[in-house]
């Protein structure tokens, strides 16, 4: 192969595709595949009320001997809730140009989720029962650990934004970087309020 | 087969040398890779079991779980290179987003790595798809030679409830459902006027995951205890004591799961964002609205199916309760959680065959299709009520009583777009020139079964019928009309269409036909007596049966093995044609809809220009119609030759 050809290879690409939507494709992707996330958590929803509510042998509502920590996971909740809005301060300041702002937002976003996964595995660890107990436990902690399993996921790709941010990526123009992060905790975010609403206070 | 763009040749990546090609990209890294993480999977329930002093520390259902069935997977896939981009791009590394050197296919071997190109992958889809196709075959002709005769034979119960289940997923889950993946990863991007799919580097990922759940569910053969011998349903309790074999399954439905939902997100993205200017949705080929619509529906439903083999592989595992009423579970949750995904996975796997049929029907009749905006909109049609009628599987498990009239009436309203869809393709046929084509000659066939299979399907939707039918070879007979008779003629029949486009090479018509006419035949002489057999109430999945079904069973068994041997034909025709078969012109169907006005194969990057899409794509016969400009002017529009 001569230098010519390899210097057309080089520049021969595929030709731009035309872009038939106002919605970009990735943000579009991220919105189909939490979508998807969101119906995950709709059958750990549907296994949820079925013991709790389809069964017959549901009541009382938690059923002896079961409690919850309601108050240590409502500080949790607040810390998970904090933690969308810095991530959103991160993500408002890379559009101003701000990289300090940005990088602030995203170490404490990621700090927060930190925080709130340590808190629930301290939970686990103290909330009295195991995986066998009874249905209530399978349905807590299939709930909880599903959750759990965003967060860590959502930590993931914080954590990648992070990197990138300190390494000098990301423009005012191009931040898909941190905006898509972003919209996944911010579903994490809403996920946890309704787990929350749903298995501690309900 | 080369993919010369005609301006440059692509050259791949100069392949590694010594020590190199032990940490380049590839099936030796996977190789090494794949045992790495099956180890760091052990450490992790080796470390966890430790800490929180659970005994023994050592616990094999859970290390396999872990170790070989989810994290050696990840150490395959990052061994053969799917997660480079990634890897570099989130660590901040430089990465080169022009960089196509694992785009498109050169040599045989391009195939048999990660490429990111949408056409090498639906090949990769179809041949592997195709693979897991003679394997389900063979098992069932197994478990058909033990049902020869009564009385057990070759094999014992457990054996034989193993074949029926590992049949029945691998033909659902790694044939039909991926091998319309397959076909739509080649076409949709070419249809829609796209250089490729939205996500290129997903969609490589999409397909490699697909394989990892073949190899599981046919590995599972060798676990202790046999493979998952539950049923493709795995209804709890069964499965929640049944032997290893079963979180085999429970895993590899994830695998599997997962590249569907990935490839759909991918459909669903590129369909929205990248069709060509000009190409509104009501200009879309209806096999594009089909993987629409089927794309919307394993994104939604399938995570359900996840969410029920979650379930069940907790209680196996962690020995959670959700499905042990003794501990407060409710048994009939798997099965409402199961249906609600996998009543609309009938449609996952038949929507796509319905668009097949309408491309195919109205290029071989020369006509536009009859109600393109009905046909679109009775798809559409079909993904709601699809959601509402699971629980008429669930007829005589138990549920509540009253569930089962409004089950039944929706179930009854799917015949009426899917009415509509039947008698669409009749009227575009109507009064058309019809060509009896290979492809044709399947979209018929399926037309018929698949309108059997739908009567059939009216008794089973009626609470009455069901309720005596159940469990009986009634509803083998009945799902084998609507998935062999529907999905699989429809893949037939879309393998043949697209044939010279992919290969560049024209099958054989005569062997074609003969194909189809064997299979035909002897698929109805497999299948039609079951009905017969299910209304004098043999039961369905026991390995055993009176003595009074045997001569039927007999005539079955025998055809079912002429049906096994019709694909030898089909696969004769394939082979050789695609090795040496006569060069197909780029439009050898002479059809309007994009894919076919580029060469055969497609260039590289499809188009060197984008079409412009200015009309319907089924304009047959209407003069002076077009469905698009192409590059250069007249060049390429399909000039209708009229009678």
């Amino acid at each position: 192969m001569n230098a010519h050809v390899e210097a057309a290879e080089h520049h021969h690409g595929p030709p731009v595709a035309n872009q038939s939507s106002r919605v970009s494709a990735t943000v579009l992707g991220m919105f189909l595949f939490i979508a998807s996330e969101a119906m995950l958590f709709g059958s750990f929803f549907a296994a949820y009320f079925f013991v709790r509510v389809v069964n017959p042998s549901a009541e009382p509502w938690p059923p002896e001997p079961f409690h919850l920590p309601v108050f240590v996971a409502g500080v949790n909740t607040a810390i998970l809730l904090t933690s969308s809005f810095s991530m959103h301060w991160a993500l408002q300041s890379i559009k101003r140009g701000n990289r300090a702002g940005m990088k602030a937002g995203l170490v404490l976003t990621f700090a927060m989720g930190l925080a709130f996964l340590l808190t629930q595995m301290i939970e686990y660890a103290h909330v009295g029962f195991n995986t066998g107990d009874h249905a209530f436990a399978s349905v807590f902690f299939g709930l909880t650990g599903l959750h759990g399993a965003h967060v860590f996921v959502g930590l993931t790709l914080l954590g990648m934004a992070t990197v990138r941010a300190f390494r000098g990526h990301f423009t005012p123009e191009h931040h898909h970087g941190v905006e898509l992060p972003g919209i996944y905790w911010h579903f994490v975010d809403i996920m946890w309020i309704v787990v929350y609403a749903t298995i501690y206070l309900l | 087969m080369t993919t010369d763009t005609g301006h440059v040749t692509h050259e791949g990546p100069a392949p590694a040398r010594g020590l190199r090609r032990v940490t380049a990209p590839g099936f030796l890294r996977a190789a090494w890779m794949a045992p790495l993480f099956f180890g760091i999977g052990l450490g992790l329930v080796v470390f966890f079991r430790r800490l929180a002093g659970w005994d023994p520390v050592f616990d094999w259902t859970i290390i396999v779980a872990v170790g070989a069935l989810t994290t050696a997977p990840f150490g395959f896939l990052g061994g053969i290179g799917v997660f480079d981009y990634w890897l570099r791009y989130v660590s901040g590394a430089p990465t080169r987003p022009e960089d196509h050197s694992s785009h498109g296919a050169r040599r045989w071997q391009d195939y048999f790595r990660v490429n990111t190109d949408h056409k090498v992958i639906g090949v990769q889809y179809l041949v592997t798809t195709f693979a897991f196709f003679i394997i389900g075959g063979l098992l069932a002709m197994f478990f058909r030679a033990e049902l020869a005769r009564p009385g057990l034979q070759y094999m014992d119960s457990q054996t034989y409830n193993g074949l029926v289940s590992a049949h029945a997923v691998l033909m659902i889950f790694l044939f039909i459902i991926p091998a319309f993946a397959g076909l739509a990863n080649f076409v949709v991007p070419l249809m829609l006027g796209a250089p490729d799919m939205a996500f290129p580097r997903l969609n490589a990922l999409s397909f490699w995951l697909l394989p990892i759940a073949g190899i599981m569910f046919i590995s599972s053969f060798l676990a202790p205890g046999g493979a998952f011998a539950a049923g493709w349903t795995g209804y709890p309790s069964l499965a929640s004591g049944a032997p290893l074999g079963q979180t085999i399954f429970n895993l590899g439905v994830q695998w599997a799961g997962a590249s569907s939902i990935l490839t759909a997100l991918n459909f669903l993205v590129t369909i929205i964002t990248m069709r060509a200017p000009g190409m509104t949705f009501w200009r879309m080929p209806l096999l594009v609205w089909a993987n629409f619509t089927t794309s919307l529906l394993v994104v939604i439903a399938t995570p359900f199916i996840a969410g029920s083999q979650f379930f069940v592989l907790f209680d196996r595992v962690l020995h959670t309760n959700f499905f042990n009423p003794s501990e407060g579970g409710y048994v009939l949750g798997y099965q409402h959680i199961f249906w609600f995904y996998s009543h609309p996975a009938v449609y996952i796997m038949m929507l796509p065959g319905f668009g097949i049929v309408s491309e195919v029907i109205a290029v071989f009749s020369r006509k536009p299709i009859f109600g393109y905006r009905l046909m679109a909109l009775s798809l559409m049609g079909i993904l709601v009520l699809g959601f509402s009628v699971w629980a008429h599987h669930m007829f005589v498990a138990g549920m509540a009583p009253w569930l089962r009239v409004p089950m039944m009436v929706s179930t009854l309203l799917i015949a009426v777009p899917t009415g509509i869809k039947i008698f669409s393709w009749l009227a575009t046929m109507w009064e058309g020139r019809l060509h009896f084509n290979t492809p044709m000659l399947f979209a018929l066939g399926f037309i018929s079964m698949f309108v059997l299979g739908g009567l059939s399907g009216i008794y089973l939707g009626s609470v009455p019928i069901d309720i005596h039918a159940s469990d009986t070879y009634f509803i083998v007979a009945h799902i084998h009309y609507v998935l062999f008779g529907g999905s699989v003629l429809t893949i037939f029949a879309g393998i043949y269409y697209w044939f010279p486009k992919m290969t560049g090479r024209m099958y054989n018509e005569r062997l074609g036909k003969v194909h189809f006419w064997l299979t035909f035949v002897s698929f109805n002489l497999t299948f039609f007596p079951m009905h017969w057999l299910g209304l004098r109430g043999m039961p369905r999945r026991v390995s055993d049966y009176a003595d009074r079904f045997g001569d039927l069973n007999l005539v079955i068994t025998i055809s079912s093995f002429a049906l096994g041997a019709s694909t030898v034909v089909f696969f004769y025709n394939i082979i050789t044609s695609w090795a040496r078969g006569p060069i197909a012109v780029s439009n050898p169907w002479r059809s309007m809809t994009l894919e076919w006005q580029v060469s055969s194969p497609p260039p590289i990057f499809n188009f060197d220009e984008i079409p412009q899409v200015v009309g319907g794509p089924y304009e047959y016969g209407v003069p002076g119609a077009r469905h698009a400009v192409m590059s250069g002017g007249a060049a390429g529009a399909l000039q209708e030759t009229h009678p």
